[in-house]
């Protein structure tokens, strides 16, 4: 049989034509076509290579059937070729999946899923932690349930450590106490127990209960940080301002004054130098004056109390007969302020 | 009269800038016309003279701080003393005012305002008075309110509040508001119950003063009137009270009657 007979009674796969002699024929597994109809079913041209790709009978270049098959990965957008990972209604490249906290592959480690997210099992520990308002390990890397124990910048459960003085173990009241006063490299820090800190003779501050370990305030009894040293009523530090003292408390000078009534009854302003009290008012002593006339009074004139307001004699006289007769008896029937003490 | 004009001129010349004319027999601005040209005074006392109109062009004494009419005959206030922009203490106790003027609350900057001894009410109150937020202490003694408006709870910084020897016979709740209040004076009215809401006050500190003798008051405050006025305070704030003035109030009772004692004040219009 010459060559080319051997085709006499074929046809392409894909027109139903026979083959002209000495016409170039392509052979796959057996199929034979023009070269011409051995083509992308897609582009219709012919596969680069000779490289083509088979779905469901039909043959794809490489451009095609990843465009039309391949999956694309949910990072970087590329076609996958080889392992695809499937996750979280995705595809991914396994360099491509990665635990969304802290990078790494979670291709093999496998993954949790908390709050839409990827997460490796650590950085899911945290995040759970985080959203309950706890704290994780630093050590065990699990979740702190109970008061954590900071240490070094890190937190920690305080049962991690024993006190550097005594040996117990640690519980939350723990103290870390910079050994060198002034290095603020906290690699020095060093953890003791309540009771021996308290016996190193370390300031407590009075107010936030913590070790002083730069400027100690003393004032009031008690030692106190410098920024936590303030006024009662508007909680400003006094950074060394002068500040009043009443009943325990410290107070900056216009909130003192504000409210314990030491401003002038005539100029309200704060009263700079001595101060004049009566009839449950203060004043400047140059502004305590007769409220009717406004003449002066010192110290020792006498006046009138009309309506807890000073009243010169000379003034009081002038009141009408019948305002002085209802003062007289209001004041006669009136609670003394002696019986009221008593 | 030559004495007056003595002192004003001895004023301008030294430059003072507060001006005494206590007692000197004046009857009108009119025998003090240059009074009017003393831009740099911060004070007039004008006490015991016999004053019957305050002439509007004082509003002109802009530095004005502090204006004292105690004891005059004045019946009637011109609306410009309102606009005073530095006007801090007014004194018009002992006049004869039974009204006061529109608008009068405008005052920009008022922190004492005394109108002991007048004919007021609470009809003679213009619609702004309580608008003075300036306002530490207000002297109402002796005159003629039956009732106080609930709008003085505006007055946010009132320390002192004088109603003694008034005719009223209650108290608004809105006197629970005010809360810098160290200073309340309600002896001398018809009141027998006081609201719960004064309970808020802090008026049993040391610091603070509360007169309520003589008032026809309801049998428990009375009782504990005797013991001590923080007894008083607490019994205020307790729930048998709420439970004593809420039947008071809505058995409505006639108020007591009216005192008498108040009738031969001098600053009421001869009959």
């Amino acid at each position: 049989m010459p060559p080319g007979d051997m085709y006499k009674n074929t046809q392409c796969v894909r027109c139903d034509y026979g083959f002209e002699p000495h016409e170039k024929i392509v052979n796959t597994n057996g199929e034979l076509w023009h070269p011409q109809c051995f083509v992308c079913a897609q582009c219709f041209r012919s596969f680069p290579e000779g490289i083509f790709y088979e779905f469901e009978g039909r043959k794809y270049c490489e451009h095609d059937f990843q465009m039309l098959f391949a999956p694309c990965c949910g990072r970087c957008g590329e076609f996958i070729i080889g392992r695809v990972i499937k996750a979280m209604n995705a595809n991914w490249h396994p360099k491509c999946f990665l635990c969304e906290m802290c990078d790494k592959e979670l291709a093999d480690q496998g993954f949790i899923r908390h709050q839409n997210k990827a997460l490796c099992h650590d950085c899911n520990a945290r995040a759970k932690a985080a959203s309950l308002g706890k704290h994780v390990c630093h050590k065990c890397h699990s979740m702190i349930d109970d008061r954590p124990l900071r240490f070094r910048g890190e937190v920690y459960h305080p049962y991690h450590f024993n006190c550097s003085s005594c040996g117990i173990e640690l519980n939350a009241d723990a103290r870390e106490v910079k050994s060198r006063p002034g290095f603020t490299a906290n690699e020095m820090n060093e953890l003791y127990c309540l009771r021996c800190h308290d016996k190193m003779g370390i300031p407590i501050c009075g107010a936030c209960r913590r070790p002083i370990e730069e400027r100690v305030v003393t004032a009031l009894g008690k030692h106190f940080h410098v920024e936590h040293f303030v006024c009662a009523k508007c909680e400003k530090p006094f950074l060394g301002n002068r500040h009043y003292e009443k009943k325990g408390l410290a107070y900056c000078e216009t909130h003192y004054h504000q409210l314990f009534g030491n401003l002038c009854f005539v100029c309200n302003q704060v009263i700079g130098g001595d101060v004049f009290t009566a009839l449950n008012k203060a004043w400047c002593v140059h502004h305590f004056a007769c409220s009717v006339c406004d003449t002066k009074m010192s110290q020792k004139t006498k006046f009138y109390e009309f309506d807890l307001k000073p009243t010169c004699k000379k003034c009081f006289d002038k009141f009408p007969a019948e305002l002085r007769k209802r003062l007289k008896k209001a004041y006669e029937t009136s609670p003394r302020k002696s019986s009221a003490a008593n | 009269m030559s004495k007056v004009r003595k002192i004003i001129d001895e004023a301008k010349e030294s430059k003072n800038p507060e001006l005494d004319l206590v007692d000197k027999g004046i009857s009108s601005f009119d025998e003090i016309p240059s009074l009017l040209t003393m831009l740099n005074l911060t004070r007039i006392t004008l006490t015991h003279n016999r004053i019957s109109v305050v002439t509007p062009a004082l509003a002109n004494l802009t530095n004005l701080e502090i204006l004292n009419l105690f004891n005059n005959q004045v019946e009637e206030l011109p609306t410009s003393l309102s606009s005073m922009p530095k006007l801090r203490i007014l004194n018009l106790g002992m006049n004869k005012l039974s009204a006061l003027p529109r608008g009068f609350g405008a005052f920009p900057v008022l922190e004492v305002l005394d109108l002991t001894y007048n004919n007021l009410n609470e009809s003679s109150l213009p619609g702004n008075f309580f608008m003075i937020e300036t306002l530490r202490a207000l002297y109402l003694g002796d005159n003629d309110f039956e009732r106080i408006p609930p709008e003085i709870g505006h007055l946010k910084n009132l320390q002192i509040l004088v109603l003694r020897d008034n005719d009223l016979v209650e108290l608004p709740k809105e006197i629970g508001e005010l809360v810098r209040l160290r200073e309340l004076h309600i002896q001398g009215n018809r009141l027998s119950v006081l609201p719960p809401e004064l309970g808020n006050l802090d008026l049993t500190s040391n610091k603070s003063v509360i007169r309520m003798e003589n008032n026809p008051w309801v049998a428990p405050i009375a009782d504990q009137l005797q013991v001590g006025l923080s007894h008083v305070i607490d019994y205020l704030r307790s729930e048998t009270y709420k439970f004593v003035y809420g039947r008071h109030i809505s058995a409505n009772a006639p108020a007591p009657a009216r005192l008498t004692e108040r009738t031969k004040k001098s600053s009421k219009p001869k009959p």
